[in-house]
């Protein structure tokens, strides 16, 4: 068990998330989240947020548009 | 053979020439066959993309009837390009790689946005946004309570006022779930710089929305925003 600190956490918070981190790193951010108070809730709300931007952006296409993309590759 | 030239030279050209067409139309048929299992395999592979393409473009460009010309522009173009995609690697992100560079081309020419190009090189004083080292753990906790919260439309219309590059960087990240690489092959851009437009268009992300959540819940006021 490593605990990096605040400062490499919330420099690498963002990368973290984004499941970017090294395994080394990763496991460096998730303990010292699991001792600091703080660090997990600046996370978590970055997690709710980049689960809300997910959710509230799911599209449906119109019905129409999959006709249209067939006949113009029919004719394409 | 010899025999049927010396006698009837001119039903060997005849038959000859029947054998000619018949391969014409053979190969034609062949080609004909390609192309249909060129247009099956595709159709196959890049047509289940089209709602998460239609959701890319509607975040391009804002209306659902522009939008939807996009992704049919963005089919036909990876279709006539679709010898070019090396079966094995990333569809997805061939495709929208096709769509961002289609939108950019046709859509941000009537676009004025005097920022563009220069975006990158501004400070993030000058962009504003929340400096949230210094929030309590508990306006942390309402924050991301109160985003658990927010309308679908609150979110949509706070990414639609950030700045194209960012909004675009944001939503391959959190949206597509794109990697950091993947994001700078579709958007052209070096990773840092990626890194830099997700980090700056999540910030004011966050402040847009800690707004629109403040406006909404009058008790919330100042707590949830501590150092401007």
């Amino acid at each position: 068990m490593t605990d990096c600190g605040c400062e490499k956490a919330k420099a690498e918070l963002e990368e973290y998330l984004d499941r970017e981190l090294n395994e080394a790193d990763f496991q460096d951010v998730s303990d010292h989240l699991d001792n600091c108070d703080s660090c997990t809730s600046e996370h978590l709300v970055a997690l709710a947020l980049k689960l809300k931007v997910k959710q509230a952006c799911r599209e449906t296409a119109p019905e129409e548009l999959r006709s249209a993309i067939l006949s113009k590759l029919a004719d394409a | 053979m010899t025999a049927l030239l010396s006698t009837q030279p001119d039903a060997v050209i005849s038959e000859l020439e029947l054998l000619l067409m018949t391969t014409d139309k053979v190969e034609q048929n062949a080609a004909a066959a390609a192309a249909d299992d060129k247009r099956r395999l595709f159709e196959e592979q890049a047509l289940p993309y089209m709602d998460q393409l239609f959701g890319a473009a509607m975040r391009m460009t804002r209306n659902p009837s522009d939008a939807a010309d996009l992704v049919q522009e963005t089919f036909v173009k990876a279709f006539q390009a679709f010898e070019q995609f090396q079966q094995g690697t990333n569809l997805k992100a061939w495709l929208y790689r096709i769509q961002t560079n289609t939108f950019i081309n046709i859509y941000r020419k009537n676009q004025r946005n005097p920022y563009q190009g220069t975006i990158d090189e501004l400070e993030d004083w000058q962009l504003g946004g929340a400096e949230s080292i210094t929030q309590s753990v508990s306006t942390r906790s309402a924050e991301a309570e109160a985003i658990d919260h927010l309308p679908d439309s609150a979110v949509k219309d706070a990414l639609q006022s950030i700045p194209e590059d960012f909004r675009f960087a944001v939503y391959f990240a959190d949206v597509e779930g794109f990697s950091y690489q993947e994001i700078a092959d579709i958007m052209k851009t070096p990773v840092g710089t990626v890194m830099s437009r997700l980090h700056r268009g999540r910030r004011m992300l966050r402040e847009l929305l800690a707004d629109y959540a403040r406006d909404r819940t009058p008790g919330m006021s100042a707590s949830s925003r501590s150092k401007k």
